[in-house]
């Protein structure tokens, strides 16, 4: 849908001052969004941020763990302010097959203090903080309100369609944050390649249980919490999964290969089912009483479908530039969003007060993006979700692993204890595993998070 | 003047669907009759921007009554009757989200002294007097004319809620806004805690023998083999299905339901 | 303690059985029909009074009542449409306060429910009050054997402003809320398009049922999510139900109630809908339904 502005005479200049109803319009409330509205509101710019639930975050899920840090340089001593559930004082890495569990669990108090590490936050409460934030700073928010189009001037984006009467809005940068699956970087033009394959599907139950229960089963104290990711607990379906502790619940839910998904005929629930009642899981979860489900799609292959995140007058921002890193155990978003979103800002400023929001003049969020960890870790791990969500890493290695641990520990007397290189031998035979695979799984390992 | 009562909920940040149902009847009868639409509210400071949705839609003024926390419904209702004396009628929701007793309307009119119609499922208002139907239980309805002054609470599928265009939603709606501090809240009330079920009593179950009734309470709630399994052609199927709701009585003349004839 | 019962032409509200029995048996039935209504509170009610008066006003009827139930430390009305309408203002006429949507009321001890059932308070009054009770939370136990004692009041309505009554529609099932519906027809994942739901419609209106649905199937938009039976739908309890082509998952039969008849179409006959059936047919619902409907069409 494009329609012609009457604010541009032929090749005329847009992008005067007040020849358009705001500077800039931000289109998603989500973390992306408040950060990009937040930065360009400081600077004096007028800045309308429009989201399409009642209001920001009241529709947006994920698993339940931020990684704000980022925070550090928009919002001094955000850890006073920001809505946080617990702070994560222990991450634990759990191998699952049908009857086995294997963890490595680590612990530091020091996670505990400011300036803290990972956090659990709802995100109805933590999208909204960061919004009101962004409206303190001067920008307007406008909920219930649906993006429809953009409002093109040639190729130059010059504005907004919504779904309200008398619904245009012109600005000078449009940033779109509508998270994953973008619609406006679409309608732009600026996905060349986007099918299901690189899409997981992560759904989520929270389940209510008294803080006393949540703090002995998890084995933590007053805001401590406790991210556990686990690979293997996904029912044959290639993905991960996951259960953190929030204040009063836990959220326990699946990340899915939706390929995967779809040729089993398996619904999600049932997967998440068999999950809670895996004999490690269990005790955990027990008597949790269902207060919410949820189910949300996933850009999962970073680097491989990341769009151009530069138009003429347009930027692309958070998991609408599929910045978000989903690799089985790794499920980080929202720290990239909000950076994603403050790089946004910050170069849709500089380009306002240079008079240049062309694809040039916004070059420098390309740049920033770049420069920072946003695309660092990204291009550090872009094999990762093909190895930690191979049929390998997904399938034969869990039983691999766990089968040589027990048998590393069962006490078979009175036949001696084997070695454990002849037991590792026969279970690698045994999972189906390939020497040569193992060897060049390792290797890509290593190069991956080494 | 016509006056529409919203209550806020911090779980939303807006209006309640019964709520927008209220504020869309309370815009019409207004535009009917040729009149003035207020939008009140008692509520936390919080609650000002959803009264600026209300003005973009066409409330020519809102009055905000803030209290800090949760009045008791008389309370509010006592609030609100300042704010509305004048008004013809009064547009309410049918409850309200939390603390959802559906009470305050009933005070309102109680306190003004003035008609009331509640739990409204239809309603196209004009010059007094107009009907609505209402909502009574079993699935039978109520119409009743409302002929003078009236609080009205509607269920939210009444009417859907116009929507503010964009200009509007953007434009400054403070002076339209009239602010006044309400009563300190309650603080005394009881916590709210998790819903319980009460038990329920029931007839003893029968069974002549004391082993079926006490497997008839444990299974009681569990999926437990009870009829006959046949395996049909879908014209037979059909036939059997047929067949034994005539037998139990729910087919065939107002026979009464429940086994009356087996 | 007493409860004040609305009656409209003989006809009981939803909850009147319950309100009585949380009192004893001690109730106060006003309205039309008053003494048709008793006989059908036969075992239940120990002592009862009559006032057969005007149609029901609720401004009227709660000053006409304030003076009688001005010695009763405790009032209590089933939290039906009109027990709802005429609480407040009874509390308002007596100078007390008003407990709405109580699930048990004792004279120190009441439960209210909270946020749309999510929640409760637990209150204690300390002083004479006004509540409502929310049907079926209770239950009632008959005693045939239980005698009644009746005792008539002449009620003389004042003039208070008051909507006035038109005329009581009776209920019309594809109307009715699913929640009250006494009959079910609902189909499930084993249906294999929207239209089957038309269908559905015909074969319930034949019987005067309502169309309920499974979440796969309001997921799907097939219809509206106030037809979803279940936990995170609507919870019913009818007397009947027919279920097509539905699994039976613990989310939908928990919100099913105890209907009397089940009758169930599956093609799987180990499914746990097929187990809770009186009649369960092994065929394809689809087909099934296609014959229904050329069966009650004849
Ligand atoms: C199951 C699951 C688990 C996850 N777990 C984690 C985790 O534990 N930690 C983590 O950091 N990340 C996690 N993520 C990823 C994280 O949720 C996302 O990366 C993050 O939300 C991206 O933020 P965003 O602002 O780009 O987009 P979003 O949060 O998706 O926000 C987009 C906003 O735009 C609005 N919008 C969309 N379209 C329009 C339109 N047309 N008009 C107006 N408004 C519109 C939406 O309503 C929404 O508010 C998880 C994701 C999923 C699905
Ligand atoms: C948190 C949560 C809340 C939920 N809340 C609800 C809720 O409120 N209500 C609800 O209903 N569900 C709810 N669910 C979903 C629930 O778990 C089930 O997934 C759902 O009820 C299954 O619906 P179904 O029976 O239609 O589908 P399925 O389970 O897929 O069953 C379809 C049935 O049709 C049969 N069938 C297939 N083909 C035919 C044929 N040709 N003829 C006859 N039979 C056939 C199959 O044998 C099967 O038994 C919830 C789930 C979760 C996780
Ligand atoms: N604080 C409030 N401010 C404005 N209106 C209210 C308030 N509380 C209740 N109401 C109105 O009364 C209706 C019923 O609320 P309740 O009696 O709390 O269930 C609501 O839908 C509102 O229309």
């Amino acid at each position: 849908m494009t329609a012609p502005t009457t604010t541009t005479g032929p090749g005329g200049d847009v992008t005067g001052p007040h020849l358009t109803d705001a500077d800039v319009v931000v289109v998603g409330g989500g973390p992306a969004g408040s950060c990009a509205a937040l930065v360009a509101a400081r600077a004096g710019l007028r800045v309308v941020l429009l989201e399409r639930g009642p209001f920001p975050g009241s529709k947006n899920m994920y698993g339940g763990v931020v990684y704000p840090r980022i925070l550090d340089q928009l919002i001094p001593q955000w850890w006073t302010q920001a809505p946080v559930q617990r702070w994560i004082t222990r991450r634990s890495t759990m191998l699952l097959t049908d009857t086995q569990a294997m963890s490595v669990d680590f612990r530091s108090q020091a996670w505990a203090a400011a300036p803290h590490n990972g956090a659990t936050a709802v995100r109805p409460e933590w999208d909204r903080w960061l919004a009101e934030e962004a409206a303190a700073a001067g920008a307007q928010v406008v909920c219930s309100t649906t993006v429809t189009g953009l409002l093109r001037d040639g190729h130059r984006i010059v504005g907004v369609r919504t779904d309200r009467p008398d619904g245009d809005l012109t600005a000078r940068v449009v940033v779109a944050c509508d998270g994953v699956n973008s619609f406006l970087a679409k309608q732009a033009g600026l996905y060349e390649h986007a099918d299901a394959a690189h899409y997981t599907v992560g759904v989520k139950e929270t389940l209510a249980l008294p803080k006393a229960t949540i703090d002995e089963r998890f084995n933590v104290r007053d805001r401590d919490g406790v991210d556990i990711e686990i690979l293997g607990g996904t029912g044959g379906v290639n993905g991960g999964a996951f259960l953190y502790t929030n204040l009063e619940s836990v959220s326990v839910g699946v990340v899915l290969k939706v390929p995967k998904l779809a040729a089993q005929q398996r619904r999600p629930e049932e997967i998440i089912a068999a999950l809670k009642a895996h004999p490690a899981i269990t005790p955990l979860v027990d008597g949790g009483e269902l207060v919410e489900y949820s189910a949300h799609l996933i850009p999962e292959a970073g680097l491989a479908m990341m769009p151009k995140v530069v138009a003429d007058g347009m930027v692309v921002a958070g998991d609408a530039a599929a910045l978000c890193l989903a690799a089985g155990i790794w499920l980080e978003g929202v720290n990239f969003a909000m950076a994603s979103g403050m790089y946004a800002g910050e170069s849709v400023v500089e380009a306002v007060r240079a008079g240049d929001v062309s694809e040039t003049g916004l070059a420098g969020y390309r740049r920033r993006l770049a420069d920072s960890f946003v695309l660092r870790d990204h291009r550090k791990l872009r094999r990762a979700p093909s190895l930690v969500l191979s049929d390998r890493v997904q399938h034969r290695y869990p039983p691999m692993i766990a089968n040589t641990i027990e048998r590393m520990f069962r006490v078979d007397n009175p036949a001696p204890k084997p070695g454990l290189r002849r037991i590792l031998a026969e279970e690698r035979k045994r999972a189906g595993v390939r020497v040569r695979d193992l060897a060049r799984d390792a290797w890509d390992a290593m190069r991956t998070f080494g | 003047m016509i006056a529409a009562c919203l209550k806020w909920s911090a779980a939303t940040g807006g209006w309640s669907a019964a709520d927008q149902a209220a504020l869309e009847l309370g815009l019409q009868h207004a535009e009917r009759t040729g009149t003035d639409c207020v939008a009140v509210t008692v509520g936390p400071a919080a609650a000002a921007g959803a009264l600026g949705e209300a003005l973009a839609c066409g409330a020519s003024r809102a009055v905000h009554v803030v209290v800090d926390g949760d009045l008791p419904s008389w309370d509010t209702a006592v609030a609100l009757s300042a704010a509305v004396a004048e008004a013809i009628t009064v547009w309410c929701g049918d409850y309200s989200a939390d603390r959802g007793s559906g009470s305050v309307p009933a005070y309102l009119a109680a306190l003004r002294h003035c008609e009331q119609a509640l739990g409204v499922v239809e309603a196209r208002p004009g010059s007094l007097p107009f009907e609505v139907l209402r909502r009574l239980d079993g699935g039978r309805r109520e119409r009743v004319s409302v002929t003078g002054p009236a609080v009205v609470s509607v269920e939210g599928a009444a009417a859907r809620l116009r929507r503010a265009s964009l200009r509007a939603q953007l434009a400054d709606h403070s002076a339209r806004l009239t602010t006044v501090a309400g009563p300190p809240a309650d603080h005394l009330d009881a916590p709210v805690v998790a819903y319980r079920p009460r038990a329920r009593q029931l007839p003893a179950p029968a069974g002549a023998v004391a082993l079926d009734r006490i497997g008839a309470i444990l299974h009681s709630g569990t999926p437990a083999r009870r009829g006959e399994t046949v395996e049909l052609e879908p014209p037979a199927a059909a036939a059997a299905i047929l067949d034994a709701l005539t037998r139990w009585g729910y087919r065939a003349g107002g026979a009464a339901p429940g086994g009356a004839t087996s | 303690m007493i409860a004040v019962v609305v009656v409209r032409d003989g006809t009981l509200p939803a909850g009147a059985a319950e309100a009585i029995a949380e009192c004893a048996g001690r109730g106060l039935l006003v309205g039309t029909g008053t003494p048709i209504a008793a006989d059908r509170l036969g075992g239940l009610a120990a002592s009862l009074v009559l006032a057969d008066t005007a149609p029901f006003r609720p401004g009227a009827y709660a000053a006409a009542l304030a003076g009688r139930l001005a010695g009763e430390p405790i009032v209590v009305l089933p939290a039906s449409a009109d027990g709802r309408d005429l609480a407040p203002r009874l509390a308002h006429a007596l100078h007390r306060p008003l407990y709405a949507q109580a699930t048990r009321v004792e004279a120190d001890r009441v439960e209210v429910v909270r946020a749309g059932g999510q929640g409760m308070q637990r209150v204690s009054p300390g002083r004479a009050f006004v509540a409502t009770l929310v049907p079926g939370v209770r239950g009632v136990l008959v005693d045939e054997a239980r005698p009644v004692s009746v005792e008539r009041l002449d009620l003389d309505l004042v003039d208070i402003p008051d909507a006035t009554p038109i005329e009581v529609i009776p209920p019309d099932p594809s109307t009715i809320d699913l929640a009250e519906a006494e009959r079910i027809v609902g189909g499930g994942a084993g249906l294999d398009a929207a239209a089957r739901f038309s269908q559905l419609g015909e074969v319930a209106a034949a019987i005067g049922a309502s169309v309920g649905a499974t979440r796969v199937i309001t997921d799907r938009h097939w219809v509206g999510h106030e037809r979803q039976i279940g936990t995170t739908g609507v919870v019913v309890a009818p007397q009947l139900y027919l279920a097509f082509g539905v699994s039976g998952a613990v989310q939908h039969t928990a919100g099913l109630g105890h209907p009397e008849h089940i009758v169930a179409v599956n093609t799987d006959p180990h499914c746990p809908m097929m187990q809770m059936a009186d009649l369960a047919v092994v065929a394809d619902a689809n087909a099934t339904l296609d014959e229904l409907c050329r069966q009650v069409g004849r």
